[in-house]
């Protein structure tokens, strides 16, 4: 609510824009005289389907379609990681063991397709997302009875952990140990809630109702998707969650990312999901950036990201504290953010900016191994390498072919020779890279990684570096980062509910780990939004930190 | 790629002693019964820009064989060197390697950074002729691998016919009908990954015997059936059923009598092949099946360069303007020795 009053205030104030809520005749100028618009993606999104999607390109149109019973302020900033009652009515009361979470639906909700919401619906949402197998899975494993449902094999049976009432709302769920993070996963993407009959496929093809600003209207796989405001979705019916400002929203499939900065730029795009071209970004800045020459409609943001390579401490030389150190004193982190073109800010913090527990004066002075904006000490990286006895040491550095990835990974295998290793790169492809090196057997010495936040929660990072997540294979801790102090530690914050209590324990723990030199964090990803001249950027390019660009609270020029 | 036609292919190559004698009926020197390879000689010296194109091709050679000199001694690099955070002066003003938007610096024309930088502030002459020396290697070995691989298979379907013959054409068959590109994209997606592992032979995916071993394969089928062709001509002549009739063993007969014979062939085929393995070697590093990273090949830094195509074309340029000097010059050349060989072959490997 707060946001729509705010867009509508600028709107007013600048006497420009056209924001304004679902029940407006909206007056802003598409080329046929209505509020659409036509966006690119690069690629068709995973699935269009919330108990299967785990990609920005799936999350960012689907989050205005799906609510969950609880979701995220529509603010920028650490303000939009704040969680806000969804389709429930209230936060969940958790029980004191914190194993127990309360809720209840708000009464009179309805499905874009006016099929009323029911209790229920949430229960069935789960046991798609486990059922099919989804890469969220994981995540709602903690719910009792999760297992069982997964190892029944039966699809309609029930989950012992959720009790839903559809009489009176009450949602209650039970937790095989508690969760301090459950809360977020409730809000995640996977847990929008979806009609009790949706069926246990894909629904990409034909895109199941949900309560949102926005429905699907029309799904082409690897052609378009549309999105239409929701008329069942007004003001009233999640209060924090405003009304889309635009009629229509069409995206387009565009592999040319070339092609599309050319048609952002020439006005024939609304706007693009991807970063512009390489290639175009220096004339983008100049025209339509901040300083540009031209009116801005180009801006970068910082995302919930951290970019930093594994240095595996079971296999030699990383098994050596001082060749870890070596690795973090001698890397050129600003060498590595000019292979981003600009969209990679320096850093040494594990945990991004803005995610509770991020280290501030890491960045700004006090991180141990030099100012991650500064050149590196070469000369004391060689020392320890020397030291270490490792001079010379073999060393296969891993990366996949997703660009700029090769780039970096023959930067990095650049600077491991400078400081006295013997390295060289191993491009991967894509598909496979992740199943590669998280295969023990592979013994994968070092190379390329980096996590985006699936919600604004230091353990959504930190599993990441927790020795009990070690596994032979599908590894995610690549490092194989077991550390008796980070694991005692993320047990016991794991468990408390309540993060604004223990954020200072984050902070110390991720100080601790970047001291530890178990990876080499070397920096934050910065994401773009760029706009066509319609767009009124100034006023209504919302940028959400978990999400990205709301659409939904964009708008047009007066024409 | 495709021959024209597979007639035309097989009967590419012809015992030239015969065409020779009608061409050059006219000159009093060739009257005088000179040797079949000097008459080659004789004829290719006149074709001046076939001569022309050899010594370019043969300069390039000598150019990439000098490429560590190149870089030790004067760009005072290596290929594989980054120099994202350096600086170099233009004009008297320190100028950085690679802006911080990522973009390289363009041709200096002195020493550091001759044609300029890639992505990874790499001097992109010192990778141009270190790239140059692994596109050549792998256009040179792959033709010879095909040439060894085709003339045996080629030699033994013709001269045994029946089986033996069968079973090596359809075998020709199946590889003929897959694109090369696609052919070797696969092959190579699927090669660089896991490498090679033959029992006693083992290689890794990122060798260059990766690419040269799948260019080999594709190209079998282009040599070995016109000697197939030939074979079968030749093993029906008067000079063989003689060398039968003598005693000899079927293997003595292949290779004393027949394998003279198609020598002409490989010595025409040669030449294209090199030229045709450069210009796959390129599509595939281009299309990361081929000489794998941060080992440098034009086509791999063409592919490195295409992002950058507005704002620093030499990224392309140079690369692309070496690959169609070398693969032009190799055809010219190759076309010439066919023409002083059998000016009546048509002999001819097309995309």
């Amino acid at each position: 609510m707060l946001v729509a009053v705010l867009a509508l205030a600028a709107a007013a104030t600048t006497g420009l824009a056209s924001c304004g809520s679902g029940d407006s005749t909206d007056s802003g100028g598409g080329g046929a005289g209505d509020s659409s618009v036509t966006i690119s993606q690069a690629a068709q999104p995973d699935f269009l389907d919330p108990a299967l999607s785990y990609t920005i390109h799936g999350w960012e149109p689907m989050w205005l379609v799906y609510t969950p019973l609880l979701t995220y302020k529509r603010e920028e900033g650490t303000a939009g990681s704040e969680l806000i009652p969804g389709l429930a009515d209230a936060l969940p009361e958790v029980s004191a063991d914190g194993k127990t979470y309360s809720l209840t639906l708000r009464k009179g909700l309805e499905y874009s397709d006016g099929t009323p919401v029911k209790a229920s619906d949430f229960e069935h949402t789960i046991k798609r997302v486990l059922n099919l197998e989804s890469g969220g899975a994981p995540y709602y494993e903690v719910i009792q009875g999760a297992d069982a449902y997964l190892s029944g094999g039966d699809a309609d049976a029930d989950i012992s952990g959720i009790q839903a009432n559809d009489k009176t709302g009450e949602i209650t769920i039970r937790l095989t140990a508690p969760e301090g993070a459950f809360s977020n996963v409730l809000a995640m993407n996977f847990a929008g809630v979806v009609p009790g009959d949706t069926p246990f496929e894909n629904m990409t093809q034909d895109p199941a109702p949900g309560v949102g600003t926005y429905m699907f209207t029309k799904s082409e796989p690897n052609r378009e998707f549309v999105l239409e405001r929701n008329p069942k979705f007004t003001e009233d019916t999640i209060p924090g969650v405003p009304v889309a400002n635009l009629e229509t929203v069409r995206t387009v499939i565009t592999p040319s990312v070339p092609q599309q900065t050319q048609d952002v730029i020439d006005n024939e795009l609304d706007f693009m999901q991807e970063p512009p071209a390489t290639d175009f970004v220096a004339e983008i800045l100049d025209r339509f950036g901040p300083d540009g020459s031209e009116e801005q409609r180009f801006k970068e943001f910082t995302t919930l990201s951290t970019y930093y390579f594994f240095l595996n401490g079971d296999v030699a030389p990383f098994d050596d504290p001082k060749v870890r150190e070596a690795v973090n004193i001698g890397l050129d982190k600003p060498a590595l953010a000019r292979l981003f073109a600009g969209t990679l800010e320096p850093g040494c913090s594990f945990l991004p900016p803005e995610m509770p527990g991020y280290s501030e004066s890491l960045d700004s002075g006090a991180c141990p191994w030099g100012d991650p904006n500064q050149p590196p000490d070469l000369e004391r990286a060689k020392q320890l390498i020397r030291e270490a006895g490792a001079e010379g040491a073999k060393v296969t550095v891993w990366g996949d072919n997703v660009d700029p990835t090769p780039k970096v990974t023959q930067a990095y295998a650049d600077q491991l020779n400078q400081m006295g290793l013997d390295a060289e790169p191993k491009i991967l492809d894509g598909g496979v890279y992740f199943q590669t090196i998280g295969n023990q057997g592979t013994e994968a010495q070092t190379g390329f990684l980096n996590w985006f936040a699936d919600f604004p929660h230091p353990l959504n990072f930190f599993f990441l570096v927790d020795g009990a997540t070690i596994q032979p294979t599908n590894n995610q801790n690549i490092g194989n980062v077991d550390d008796p102090r980070i694991n005692k530690e993320i047990e016991a914050l794991s468990e408390e509910p309540d993060l604004t209590a223990v954020t200072d324990r984050w902070e110390e723990l991720n100080e601790y780990l970047v001291e530890s030199a178990y990876l080499v964090p070397y920096g934050y990803r910065k994401l773009t939004t760029f706009m066509s001249e319609r767009m009124d950027f100034a006023n209504c390019a919302t940028i959400s930190p978990i999400y990205y660009n709301d659409y939904s609270q964009w708008c047009l020029k007066d024409e | 790629m495709v021959f024209t036609s597979r007639d035309e292919a097989e009967s590419a190559g012809t015992e030239f002693s015969l065409d020779s004698s009608e061409q050059l009926a006219g000159d009093p020197a060739e009257r005088a019964g000179l040797g079949p390879w000097r008459l080659t000689g004789r004829r290719l010296r006149r074709d001046k820009v076939a001569i022309a194109s050899g010594i370019v091709f043969v300069l390039l050679i000598a150019a990439c064989l000098a490429a560590p000199l190149w870089a030790s001694e004067v760009a005072e690099t290596t290929p594989e060197e980054n120099h994202l955070s350096d600086q170099v002066l233009i004009d008297g003003k320190p100028t950085d390697v690679v802006d911080m938007l990522g973009k390289p610096i363009g041709p200096t024309w002195n020493g550091h950074f001759f044609l300029g930088a890639d992505g990874n502030g790499r001097d992109i002459m010192v990778r141009l002729l270190y790239g140059g020396r692994n596109s050549l290697v792998i256009g040179l070995a792959a033709a010879l691998g095909t040439i060894a691989m085709g003339l045996v298979l080629g030699l033994l379907a013709g001269y045994y016919r029946g089986r033996a013959d069968s079973v090596i054409s359809w075998a020709m068959d199946v590889l003929w009908a897959f694109p090369v590109v696609l052919l070797g994209v696969a092959l190579g997606t699927a090669l660089a990954l896991g490498g090679l592992d033959l029992g006693p032979i083992t290689i890794q995916g990122d060798s260059l015997a990766i690419p040269i071993l799948i260019i080999s394969i594709a190209y079998i089928p282009y040599l070995a059936r016109p000697v197939r062709g030939q074979t079968l001509a030749l093993r029906e002549r008067e000079f063989v059923e003689a060398a039968r009739a003598q005693g000899m063993g079927s293997m003595r007969v292949v290779f004393t009598e027949v394998l003279p014979n198609v020598a002409s062939t490989l010595v025409v085929f040669l030449p294209l092949l090199v030229a045709n393995a450069i210009l796959l070697e390129a599509a595939l590093s281009f299309l990361g099946a081929g000489v794998q990273p941060p080992q440098a090949s034009w086509g791999t830094m063409i592919a490195e360069g295409v992002e950058r195509i507005t704002s620093a074309p030499h990224l392309v340029i140079v690369p692309g303007a070496m690959l169609v000097l070398s693969v032009l010059s190799l055809n010219i050349f190759g076309e010439g020795v066919r023409d002083a060989l059998d000016p009546r072959a048509r002999v001819r490997i097309e995309h």
